[in-house]
């Protein structure tokens, strides 16, 4: 788990991960957060009877990886001002991805001490099936 | 040969035009579910004490969590397509995220959806394909303040 950067403490280049699990227990835990209810995602007869290997994660749940790393990275003293990501490929569930940030840019704008994000998550071959972007606020030291 | 589909009028009618608006409950067992699956451990997210002890009125809501759109089975939800979809399939093609205020259980958001985009593209995979951008603006209903803009990017064919 990352922990909570201060703006003067990181630098572009600098990377962070954290590693999540797809169980199907998880992925019912978010249909019930989400009201995402399609049982491509926990139903394993649905899913094969829809052409799919296995059950996938919700594309959703990913992006909320992404927003949680950077909500980690940026700390109660920091902000996430924003997160985009895109879902490019499914993510078969029951293995473990990893959730990515790289920082681009180190900058200051309107007062406020900002990094921009490359963001993600990767599967276990090196592939990225949800690519984005974003951008925080994080604290002065 | 397949029929080419092309936007009709209807449909184009739609682009910018904002739907009504829906009402989201932000409730402390909600935000607890939401951390629990997302899998956050930050205490606030939690614990009504640390929340206090931080001195926000309840739990907050980790980014990205805007509530749940109030169920009811005898009224219609407030995002009624406005046209009919020739593609019968969808996929969630993306999502974007610009929290602006801080959310906290017991917060009541209203919603309103713009569809900003709308276009149907050749596909290698499907023959066409239609791709539907709209934003969504939550607005708490106790002070007025847009808590969160959300962008979603839908994928039908």
């Amino acid at each position: 788990m990352p922990s909570a950067q201060t703006w003067d403490a990181v630098s572009e280049g600098q990377e962070f991960e954290l590693v999540e699990a797809s169980d199907s227990q998880r992925l019912v835990i978010w249909a019930a957060a989400s009201g995402d209810f399609y049982q491509i995602h926990y139903d394993d007869n649905f899913a094969k009877n829809n052409k799919l290997p296995d059950i996938i994660v919700h594309g959703a749940l990913k992006g909320m990886w992404v927003g949680k790393l950077l909500d980690e990275i940026a700390g109660d003293n920091g902000w996430v001002k924003q997160w985009d990501v895109s879902y490019r490929g499914m993510d078969i569930a029951r293995e473990d991805v990893t959730i990515f940030g790289k920082i681009t840019k180190k900058y200051e704008q309107g007062g406020e001490h900002l990094v921009d994000l490359e963001v993600g998550v990767r599967r276990k071959d090196g592939s990225v099936s949800t690519p984005g972007t974003g951008t925080l606020r994080l604290a002065k030291k | 040969m397949a029929d080419v589909m092309e936007l009709t009028p209807e449909m184009k009618a739609a682009v910018g035009k904002p739907g009504e608006p829906t009402l989201y409950e932000v409730t402390s067992l909600g935000i607890r579910t939401f951390a629990r699956a997302v899998g956050y451990k930050n205490p606030v997210y939690f614990d009504d004490d640390a929340a206090k002890a931080k001195g926000f009125p309840a739990i907050q809501a980790p980014p990205g969590y805007l509530g749940m759109p109030v169920w009811n089975p005898n009224k219609p939800s407030g995002r009624q397509a406005t046209f009919e979809s020739p593609f019968k399939r969808n996929l969630n093609g993306g999502t974007a995220v610009e929290p602006l205020e801080r959310v906290f259980a017991g917060d009541v958001l209203e919603a309103v959806t713009s569809l900003t985009s709308l276009e149907i593209v050749p596909s290698a995979a499907f023959g066409q394909m239609m791709i539907r951008v709209s934003e969504t603006v939550y607005t708490r209903k106790s002070d007025g303040k847009v808590v969160a803009k959300t962008r979603g990017t839908g994928l039908s064919y």
